[in-house]
């Protein structure tokens, strides 16, 4: 499994009235694929901060002292707003806390859930088309350069393929349009049985007229010739049933609705079997259609046309423009190849530069420099973007900048320092009692910071390397056929449209997913309308609409109860399972991750106390903190007293030198007051920050209430299978 | 107090709080149809236990918890407490009238020839009906009322037999001025006020312009207290029990934390020297470091000052912890009642199994191979034919069920 997302030292701190309020302290941590991680801490121990940074909406006051959150190679502290808003939803999703407070109150479930589908889609088909023209402008212009003799040629080739392709895009428009039309009559007919199941007519009479009309004027779309006699026939059934359900009065009514639903049922089945029926290659129809104007299909099967356009598409096309296309990107391969070596170079050479002292103009020349080298190695033919190097630039010049913020160039916190100071000293020399201190400066650590320019270098470095190395196994046949792949997937994705009523078929299908009885229904409802498990279904939905890679959950389960606890958490296992997605799960409840956890970091005032898989936790935990939480819940057995933590989390403006746990901590030695522990590995996968695993330690016994937990659930544990 | 529900079977002498047919009806938006967020509820409360009372949002655990305060007006049903009624409804009533006037209307048409003598015996227990309703009504209006009259009764018997005793006329002035102060304040009683709530949410349930002081001592104030050293005396006693400093007095709940917070809560409950608190959800909004504080300290309370708590959660491993017997709702009605520990032994309701199946643990390799039970109570129950009701099937374990239901329950409880 390889790690979707690393945070590394993550330093996160708020300035706030009365100081800077140390939240996170140096805590990292990595996600694997396919995952979940649960974070587990009380309020205010800065798990949900390290969420949030994550997502990169941290509140206006925060400060990223230091760290990097690693994604898809690219640092998400330090690219820009521009670049985050596309991962944010997209990539990386949330479920908050509170359902009601992340849901608008004045707009309908329905309407939320289609916003972003709606939106994604508009902005994919825009993407999809600027795509397509640059991709297949920068291919002309290598190809003609590998192959000079051949220009004239290839300007013929990459024309006719640009034509083509607007053919086939045109067709496939027309074939989308019947397919949108279709689905959306699909929809207009559960929404008419669902209102009619329950049993309002007045509504449902127009939208039956409609639905009548539609599907009388609704052709079969391109090829699909056989169900036109079909649609036709029951186009009038439907017409002069709807008529007589619309005019029956009194008992009559009964019976023709009867019959009108088992027609509808019918006319639905005829249209999802359209729907589903195999759709035709648009690509190589595009151009046996540019080639002959006249083509006419009628009569074949949509094998039979695939396999027709395909052989005059092989023989007279595409033989001729593969091998000159490949020529073409083995040109620009091994461009960005030459490129690429010297990008190493100078970046050894910047390395050494970063190293010593440098003005902030230097560093910003060597910036740009560095920048105008790696955008000229980039290799503009390959479908799969290296995001390492397109966000180069921000991730660069981001971390130079937070260096020369932080280090060289902060007035502000000198003149705050220097006021307070003064204002303090006023006071004594005056011969009052001065109750409070002066907030210290906030100090960074240039180092750390220096190693995050670094960072950026060595990571772009390391994987040109591999990219240099590996330069010699490419299979530009592949590649080719990946190219066009990639120009024919762009074309589809222009002509792609979801109308709002195909939008909501999608997300009453999403809120069927999440577990909603009747998402018809909901569609229309306001969050406020539903009952709290409901409203967090639909949250998870929301999340889910875009498809995310990680899914956040921030305590998604505190405002709910056992029973819709247990039925989210189902639900969020499910959907990890079927979407492989990776989820952080951060709760401060240790009881309810056993379930679903595969690793657990146990977080107290902004720092991992410990960490393990999920079996590490619960039969060895090793950390007073965790056995505190452990103990402190009546479990179903447990009698005697409760073993409560005393007192509450330290106050994290004045964050305390030593182990912060000690003062609650009944085990605390003396060394936990005057210096924080260090890790101790336990095992591979296990560590804990205390002193008392340090091995001149006294041994101190677990709580007897947890060795007779983990007794118990060995007695009990796999071999129950549960009640 | 002769009911005819069997969970209303305990004692008269040992019951402090009787819950009988409780119903809370509200109406939708519309008007057309009624939300039965309570129905047909029975049970009651053993002085100095702690009743719990468990089920899904939504269940009705709340309602009813709200409705025993009087914060509602109940639908129908009635609730004693200490043997007073202090809520009526009417609806069951009113509805038995209907039922009564449509026999009429069918003994007429039918034509028999005791027409008249049934007709006549319809309209005897329609008269009664009408005095039970007027009853109902009093009794909801005048609890209090009724409750501080029979307290000035005992204190006027106390006072008689002492000053019957007293000899000197000294003895007799000073009598006589105790008494007109105890009777003042007897009379000033409301029973309503035995009965205390604490909140799920400390923050919001507490003011902030307020400070602890005025907050906890607000009842009293409002009962008439006037004396400012002796309700200051009171509140720094309260809040040391319930684990605060006086210091705490002046300040204003958002400087507390969670879990003090939820200490004041108790603190303004248990001033008023309840027998009763109705405990809502009262650690539901804690850290889990907190919890445990706030359930020992009413672990505590219960027993130094004897309450009764009736115990509102959703955290069933806290409730079996908490509290003696268990009540499980759901949707409103009854479904299990029984002793704790019996109750997580044998449950027998599919609902309550189904509670039971949900509870986390802290076991990971349990956890994989746990199995939830899903209650569908559409595919569970056949009500068709036989009506379920309420039966005790072992000593103290009440289930709603049919004929069959009880029968199967019995079998596997190897009866």
């Amino acid at each position: 499994m390889d790690n979707i997302l690393e945070v590394k030292d993550l330093i996160i701190s708020f300035r706030t009235g009365s100081g800077t309020l140390k939240a996170v302290r140096n805590i990292s941590f990595t996600l694997r694929r396919g995952e979940t991680l649960a974070i587990v801490g009380e309020s205010g121990s800065g798990k949900s901060v390290t969420s949030r940074a994550i997502l990169g909406i941290l509140a206006g006051n925060a400060i990223v002292e230091g760290g990097e959150i690693l994604y898809d190679g690219k640092d998400l502290l330090k690219i820009e707003e521009e670049e985050m808003h596309k991962i944010r939803g997209d990539k990386i999703s949330m479920i908050f806390q509170n359902p009601l407070n992340s849901l608008n109150p004045i707009v309908k479930v329905g309407k939320q859930l289609t916003e972003a589908m709606l939106l994604k889609n508009a902005a994919n088909r825009k993407a999809g088309k600027i795509e397509f023209n640059t991709m297949l402008a920068d291919l002309k212009t290598h190809m003609i350069a590998a192959s000079p003799r051949d220009a004239e040629e290839i300007d013929r080739l990459i024309s006719d393929f640009d034509r083509f392709n607007i053919v086939a895009i045109k067709l496939e428009e027309q074939y989308n349009a019947v397919h949108t039309k279709l689905s959306e009559l699909i929809g207009d007919i559960d929404d008419f049985l669902f209102r009619l199941s329950r049993e309002r007519k007045h509504g449902g009479k127009e939208r039956l007229k409609e639905m009548a009309k539609a599907l009388a004027a609704l052709r079969a779309p391109l090829l699909t010739d056989g169900f036109e006699a079909d649609l036709s026939s029951n186009a009038a059934q439907l017409t002069s049933e709807s008529a007589s359900w619309i005019n029956a009065k009194g008992d009559k009514s009964q019976s023709y609705s009867d019959t009108l639903v088992s027609t509808l049922g019918k006319v639905r089945a005829l249209l999802a079997r359209i729907t589903t029926a195999e759709r035709p290659n648009f690509f190589r129809i595009g151009y046996y259609v540019y080639r002959n104007p006249k083509a006419d299909f009628v009569g074949m099967s949509v094998q039979e046309v695939n396999e027709i356009t395909l052989g005059a598409l092989e023989s007279e096309f595409m033989g001729r423009f593969r091998a000159l296309e490949e020529k073409g990107l083995r040109h620009s391969f091994d461009i960005s190849c030459a490129k690429k070596q010297e990008v190493v170079a100078a970046i050894a050479e910047a390395k050494t530069f970063f190293k010593g002292d440098f003005t902030k103009s230097d560093a910003k020349k060597k910036c740009k420099e560095l920048t105008a080298l790696v955008q000229a190695s980039i290799d503009r033919l390959v479908t799969v973007k290296d995001s390492l190097a397109y966000t180069f630039e921000s991730s660069l010049s981001a971390a130079i900048d937070t260096y020369f913020a932080a280090v060289v160039n902060n007035p502000k916190e000198e003149k705050r320092f220097a006021e307070q100071s003064a204002k303090r000293q006023k006071l004594i020399n005056a011969g009052k009692s001065v109750e409070w201190e002066v907030v210290p400066k906030s100090v960074y650590d240039s180092d750390a910071l220096k190693a995050g320019v670094a960072g950026v270098l060595d990571r772009l470095e390391k994987k040109y390397t591999a990219d240099i190395a590996a330069s010699s196994s490419v299979d530009f046949t592949a590649r080719g056929v990946e190219m066009i792949d990639y120009l024919k997937e762009k074309a589809s994705q222009v002509v792609y449209k979801l109308t709002k009523r195909m939008a909501k078929e999608k997300a009453i299908k999403l809120l069927a997913e999440v577990g909603i009885s009747e998402p018809r229904a909901r569609f229309n409802q306001y969050p406020f309308e539903l009952s709290g498990g409901m409203r967090q279904r639909i949250v998870i939905a929301i999340a889910l609409s875009a498809d995310p890679d990680i899914l956040v959950c921030d305590e998604p389960t505190t405002a709910l109860d056992v029973t819709i606890q247990a039925q989210i958490m189902e639900l969020i296992n499910k959907l990890k399972r079927e979407r492989d997605l990776s989820v952080i799960f951060i709760t401060h409840d240790l009881g309810v991750v056993a379930n679903m956890a595969d690793r657990i970091a146990v977080m107290y005032a902004g720092k991992i106390v410990e960490y393990g898989t999920a079996d590490d936790l619960f039969y060895d935990p090793r950390h007073p903190y965790t056995w505190a939480l452990l103990s402190s819940m009546p479990d179903l057995d447990s009698k005697d007293r409760l073993e409560a933590i005393p007192g509450t989390p330290p106050n994290m403006i004045y964050p305390p030198v030593g182990d912060a746990f000690a003062d609650r901590n009944k085990y605390a030695l003396k060394i936990d007051f005057e210096m924080p522990p260090p890790r101790f590995e336990i095992s591979p996968t296990h560590w804990a920050a205390t002193w008392l695993l340090h091995p001149d330690a006294p041994k101190v016994e677990i709580p007897k209430v947890i060795t007779d937990r983990i007794a118990g659930m060995k007695q009990t544990g796999g071999a129950d299978s549960g009640n | 107090m002769a009911t005819k529900n069997p969970t209303n079977n305990l004692p008269d002498d040992e019951v402090l709080l009787r819950v009988e047919n409780l119903c809370q009806y509200f109406k939708s938006k519309s008007g057309k149809f009624e939300n039965r967020a309570v129905d047909d509820v029975s049970f009651d409360v053993k002085k100095g236990e702690v009743f719990g009372l468990v089920g899904e949002s939504g269940c009705g655990k709340t309602t009813t918890g709200r409705s025993i305060i009087r914060i509602y007006d109940i639908t129908s049903g009635s609730i004693y407490f200490k043997g007073q009624r202090i809520c009526a409804g009417t609806r069951a009533y009113q509805n038995e009238i209907k039922a009564q006037r449509q026999t009429i209307r069918d003994i007429k048409a039918e034509g028999a020839p005791d027409a008249e003598e049934r007709v006549s015996a319809c309209q005897r227990q329609i008269q009664e009906l009408y005095a039970q309703i007027e009853a109902a009504k009093y009794d909801h209006k005048h609890s209090d009322h009724v409750y501080a009259q029979k307290l000035v009764a005992e204190c006027d018997q106390k006072f008689a037999a002492l000053l019957a005793q007293a000899g000197t006329s000294r003895e007799k002035v000073d009598l006589k001025r105790q008494y007109k102060a105890e009777r003042k304040l007897a009379k000033k009683t409301k029973l309503i006020t035995k009965i205390q709530m604490i909140f799920q949410d400390p923050f919001s349930s507490l003011n902030p312009r307020m400070t602890v002081r005025e907050i906890v001592s607000e009842g009293l104030v409002i009962n008439g207290i006037k004396d400012r050293e002796y309700i200051d005396q009171k509140v720094y006693e309260i809040l040391e029990l319930v684990g605060l400093v006086r210091e705490h007095a002046g300040r204003y709940p958002h400087e507390f934390s969670g879990g003090q917070q939820q200490r004041i809560g108790i603190a303004r409950a248990i001033i008023m020297n309840p027998d009763m608190i109705i405990a809502d959800e009262p650690i539901s909004a804690l850290d889990v470091s907190i919890q445990a504080q706030v359930i020992n300290l009413l672990n505590e309370l219960r027993e130094k000052l004897g309450l009764t708590i009736l115990f509102i959660a959703h955290d069933l491993s806290v409730v079996k912890y908490f509290s003696d017997r268990i009540g499980v709702m759901y949707f409103g009605k009854m479904v299990e009642l029984a002793p704790a520990d019996e109750l997580f032994e044998h449950p027998l309701h599919p609902y309550t199994r189904s509670l039971l199946s949900a509870i986390p643990r802290p076991d990971p390799d349990f956890e994989k191979v746990r199995k939830r039970v899903a209650y569908d109570p559409l595919a569970e129950h056949d009500y068709s034919v036989n009506q379920p009701s309420m039966r005790e099937l072992t000593p103290g374990h009440f289930v709603y069920c049919n004929d069959q239901e009880a029968l199967a329950y019995q079998k596997e409880l190897g009866l």
